[in-house]
């Protein structure tokens, strides 16, 4: 009988004494921090995906609660809605961005492209692109490891077997640009998405002249110019070799895609009555070639 | 041929490689198993193959059912780890006991933690424990068939049940007898114990025939010799001094090194590449230890033997001494 | 010579396959058509000074050094420039060439083409520095570092030790070792001026016992040289004990001084420079016969050769490789990939169009089987390719910290110390792609260290 109650006087007083221990250090090194903080974190998507340039959603929403204005903070997964949330927090003016989606801007599928190596190295984009131009003639495109399927955390990516492409998940896509970072050949952008998801984007950025070109890849643009020609705002440029769609003046007019004579120019999620090939989405910038070596 | 191969250097590769380190250290068994078929007869090879057996299946099951992952038992690691816990039996141990024992090491200790390259203990050595502590009188029921014929005979064989030389030994100063009179007693000879040492697991028989296992395994450099003689040295300076000190109640260092599972242990367990450091410090280190708490438990623990345990703890340590010993780095000395 | 040095630290030993060691060497026939890399050396590449149309004799200057880690490029023949533009190289990556129709074979004034052995040096240290870098010569061991650059020390550091390399740990490669067969005398005079450069440091020229011929060979020439002059007395030939990779630098400064290059440092921190003996053959011919670097000896060997098609041969920089498969017999049928350079760190050929360059050494066919990459298994913590590494590291950490991304991690186990020698994936049995992985981490790692501040 006396051990029991010795052991529940024990366990209570030890108990106690550890409580204060616990009080007193917490007191002592509490950390003092802006509130809003927290709440500013509540409202992110929580994804620590680092889209937005910080560490994770913390890091973000400490630097907006710091820094006092949003005009370079903009969190990408959560888009507007988010940022309007914050902003109310915070009582300050969000900038509003236009929606994001990757972008896979090569259409080089196997068939398009044959092969002209057999690569037998480790699975990795980023090995195959150090050790050498890739196992097609063309030395701009998709190497086909799937570096950006595995750098996506919302697993919006996935490699087509029939095309040898990443495909995007439009629905799960969340604009981060992890995967255009992780591409060593820079194939992804990040491009607006536009009303309806409808875009048109050059899928090719082979800088190589056109009948280089063309030899590798029968979905090269060729660079012809063309679709600048066509075009009537003024949103194709040309340069080297290649044509690029600027998504801020296209005006989804179309006229470029039926002039292209490679089919380079993909339009996406436009209504029946002209029926569209790819299914990927792909944008097209001038210089996205962020070699990663 | 047109179409040219590419890939990052090197372009060649040597030609061991996992299996091939399986099969060496299979062959490197065999002379054990031999002369254990030899003279336990029957009841080994049933036992041999219960533990192959539950051994490979229990790893292809998992791997195909629950882990829903390629089947790997051709690589022969579940096999090596089938034979060693066979010679970690007494021979006349039960065929359920090994079934058990085979579920327990692939199923427990290696495939729980993921398989090959991943468990933190040496199956064989942790099934042997486990077994030793869950069923201790099958594990300490050392049979000794009275002769080879009667090993090998298919009638029902009255097998003389007996202790190993270090459960005598150890019985023998329990009841205050001086170690020279244990030793006239029992006969025991260190001609007997390096040839045909009857009496505990059926690879403990001969340490000739696990030394021609080790040198074996040397000259194919499957293992490098460190860990194994950081054990020896251990076990033959710990004893000795022991011995020197009071030779009538420790045991002398040659005994210690050759009785009980010091060779089957140090050559083919504690050298296990998973489970043992990566360094030479690390190695001389895990060694050390080994050798160490196996002296401390045959000299004043409850069991008569402690390298299954010594090795098991040290298992522990492994990981730990990977953090801190690291071979010299060149140019950063 | 019982007592072999070799290096302290790992190292494997694949098997020699020296196949194509006892065939001499032979001039390659001049193709119809060079086609002249800019980037046949280690930094910026050469900046093109002729243009389509223009006739040029060979070895006349077709390009300069663009930047202070550059060289000189020579015309290997004469006749007229068709192009200069961009082309794909070896791995297909586009690099810029001229490209010249060859006519003839007329030099250029001021190069003494005769056999003669020429064996006073001058005296002129400068005269000879200059006549080098003229020359445009560079490092035929593997790296194509400038060779003139080495030669000078950076100020306070000076050169005790200047060490020959003929240790051709790679297997298959035989062109080192006919050249110490064939050539020893000019390896040994091209060594006693890089020496002379050098403020007379001890000279050793260390070759491996798996090649006692070419021991005997530079030993005897050796002897020769000290007849005539006392340049030569200061020169020595060490035997080292075969093991890979102990032609690299730092390699092979443990094996011969004792002493190791400190992490991120230079051989001459440790007062050691090393050159290749070819390199020390274009020496000689660059100071004494005023003759540019045009020319190396390449191997075309494999075991899918039978004996009679191995060969070494004297090419001229700028020849298509497709071209000199086809003199040699064509590829054959058996072989699945091409490798130029030795097999443990020689580049897979992607493109057989690509031409030779200075540093070109070999074409080396692979069968299928030698080759090919196998399945990969888990890691059994053997800690083979620990104990393989030459630089004392542990690859198997190194890719796990790199699967991760862990770059603090990386560069505190010393990712950058990494020599690509392949030791650890030519080890390793679970047929890990080691190395594949610890490059790109090391290329990340030594990007960061490069981008901090300096202080």
């Amino acid at each position: 009988m006396t051990s029991i109650l010795w052991t529940i006087v024990l366990v209570t007083v030890l108990g106690a004494v550890l409580a204060m221990v616990l009080y007193l250090v917490a007191s002592k090194f509490k950390v003092e921090e802006d509130p809003r903080i927290d709440e500013v974190e509540k409202v992110m998507p929580g994804a620590n995906c680092g889209g937005c340039g910080f560490a994770g959603c913390r890091a973000f929403a400490q630097s907006c609660v710091e820094k006092g204005n949003l005009d370079d903070n903009f969190c990408p997964v959560g888009g507007n809605d988010v940022m309007k949330k914050v902003a109310a927090i915070l009582g300050l003016e969000a900038s509003v961005k236009a929606p994001m989606v990757a972008v896979v801007r090569c259409n080089g599928s196997c068939e398009a492209r044959p092969k002209t190596t057999v690569y037998d190295g480790k699975q990795s984009c980023r090995v195959k692109a150090a050790l050498y131009a890739g196992d097609t003639a063309c030395s701009y495109g998709c190497l086909g490891c799937g570096d950006c399927v595995d750098a996506c955390v919302f697993g919006a990516l996935s490699m087509d077997p029939v095309t040898g492409l990443p495909v995007v998940s439009e629905s799960k896509c969340t604009a981060c640009g992890a995967c255009a970072k992780a591409c060593p050949k820079g194939v992804i952008e990040l491009r607006a998405k536009g009303p309806r998801s409808m875009r048109v984007f050059v899928s090719c950025i082979n800088k190589d002249k056109g009948a280089v070109a063309r030899k590798a890849c029968k979905n090269a643009c060729i660079g012809c110019g063309k679709c600048a020609k066509v075009c009537t705002h003024e949103a194709i440029t040309l340069e080297n070799n290649v044509a690029y769609i600027d998504f801020n003046k296209c005006k989804l007019c179309k006229k470029c895609v039926a002039e292209c004579p490679t089919g380079a120019i993909h339009a996406v999620h436009f209504p029946e009555p002209k029926p569209t090939p790819a299914p990927a989405v792909a944008p097209e910038p001038q210089k996205s070639q962020q070699d990663g070596q | 041929m047109e179409q040219l191969v590419v890939s990052p250097s090197p372009h060649l590769h040597a030609r061991a490689n996992t299996a091939s380190i399986m099969r060496d250290v299979l062959i490197a068994l065999s002379p054990a198993v031999v002369v254990s078929l030899v003279f336990y007869g029957w009841s080994e090879l049933l036992l041999l193959g219960v533990c192959v057996l539950s051994c490979l299946l229990t790893e292809a099951l998992i791997e195909k059912y629950l882990m829903k992952a390629p089947v790997t038992i051709a690589d022969g690691s579940a096999a090596v780890t089938a034979v060693l816990l066979a010679l970690n039996l007494p021979a006349g141990c039960p065929w359920w006991v090994a079934v058990i024992g085979s579920v327990f090491a692939i199923g427990v200790v290696k495939m729980t933690f993921g398989g090959l390259g991943q468990n933190i203990f040496n199956p064989a050595i942790a099934a042997r424990v486990f077994l030793l502590v869950s069923f201790p009188s099958q594990m300490t029921a050392w049979a000794r068939p009275a002769s080879i014929a009667s090993a090998w005979s298919l009638s029902p064989v009255d097998a003389v049940s007996g202790a190993t030389p270090l459960g005598v030994v150890s019985e023998g100063l329990r009841a205050g007898l001086p170690l020279d009179q244990i030793f006239a007693e029992n006969g025991f000879s260190y001609a007997q114990m390096l040839l045909v040492n009857l009496g505990g697991s059926a690879g403990e028989l001969s340490a000739v025939a696990l030394l021609a296992g080790f040198v074996y395994l040397l000259a194919r450099k499957v293992i490098k010799p460190t860990t194994t003689l950081s054990i020896w040295l251990t076990i033959l300076g710990v004893s000795g001094i022991f011995y020197l000190y009071n030779p009538s109640a420790y045991t002398d260092p040659v005994f210690n090194l050759l009785t009980g599972g010091v060779l089957l242990g140090s050559i083919f367990m504690a050298t296990d590449y998973v489970t043992s450091p990566m360094s030479r410090t690390g190695c001389i280190i895990f060694g050390f230890g080994i050798g160490l708490q196996t002296m401390l438990i045959r000299y004043f623990g409850a069991y008569p033997e402690g390298m299954s345990f010594a090795i098991l703890l040290m298992n522990a340590f492994v990981p730990l001494i990977n953090r801190y010993c690291h071979q010299p780095k060149y140019g950063r000395a | 010579m019982d007592n072999k040095f070799t290096f302290r630290i790992g190292g494997v030993h694949p098997a020699d396959r020296k196949l194509s060691r006892d065939c001499a060497i032979e001039v390659l026939p001049l193709p119809e058509k060079v086609s002249v890399s800019m980037a046949q050396h280690l930094g910026a590449p050469a900046k093109p000074v002729v243009a389509p149309g223009d006739r040029v004799k060979t070895g006349q200057v077709i390009a300069e050094p663009a930047g202070f880690v550059s060289a000189f490029v020579h015309s290997p023949v004469t006749g007229t420039v068709t192009a200069v533009a961009s082309k794909a190289d070896l791995a297909g990556k586009m690099v810029m060439h001229i490209d010249i129709d060859v006519e003839k074979d007329e030099w250029a004034e001021g190069i003494d083409l005769t056999p003669e052995l020429v064996t006073p040096l001058p005296d002129d240290k400068q005269l000879i520095l200059d006549r080098i870098k003229a020359a445009g010569v560079v490092g035929l061991g593997g790296a194509t570092f400038p060779t003139h650059i080495k030669l000078c020390p950076p100020p306070g550091k000076t050169a005790e030790y200047l060490i020959i390399n003929g240790a051709e740990c790679e297997p298959y490669l035989t062109s080192d070792y006919r050249m110490m067969l064939e050539r020893p005398r000019e390896i040994l005079i091209g060594a006693a001026l890089m020496q002379k450069v050098l403020g007379g440091p001890k000279c050793i020229a260390a070759v491996e016992d798996n090649k006692p011929e070419a021991v005997e060979s530079l030993k005897d020439a050796l002897h020769f040289l000290q007849l005539f002059s006392k340049d030569y007395e200061n020169i020595e030939i060490r035997v080292l004990k075969k093991k890979y990779p102990q032609g690299g630098e730092k390699q092979l400064i443990d094996a011969v001084t004792g002493r190791q290059v400190k992490s991120m440092g230079l051989p001459i921190d440790a007062g050691a420079v090393v050159q290749n003996v070819a390199t020390s053959f274009a020496v000689y011919e660059a100071v004494q016969k005023k003759k540019p670097l045009l020319t190396n000896v390449l191997s075309v060997t494999g075991d899918c050769l039978p004996p009679e098609r191995q060969h070494n041969y004297l090419f001229r920089i700028g020849i298509p490789l497709r071209y000199i498969a086809q003199v040699a017999g064509g590829v054959p049928e058996e072989a699945v990939k091409i490798v130029s350079g030795g097999p443990m760190m020689g580049k897979a050929i992607a493109n057989l169009d690509a031409t030779t360059v200075k540093g070109s050494s070999s074409l080396l066919y692979l069968s299928a089987k030698q080759t090919l990459r196998r399945e990969e298994g888990p890691c059994i913590r053997c800690g083979k390719c620990a104990q393989a590494c030459p630089m004392g590291l542990e690859p198997f950490l190194l890719k796990k910290l790199a699967e991760v991304g862990d770059q603090q991690a990386l560069e505190q186990n010393a990712v950058q110390d990494c020599l690509e020698c392949g030791c650890c994936q030519y080890t390793c049995p679970a047929y890990l792609p080691l190395l594949d992985t610890i490059r790109i981490a090391k290329a990340d790692v030594l990007n960061l260290i490069k981008s901090r501040p300096k202080n």
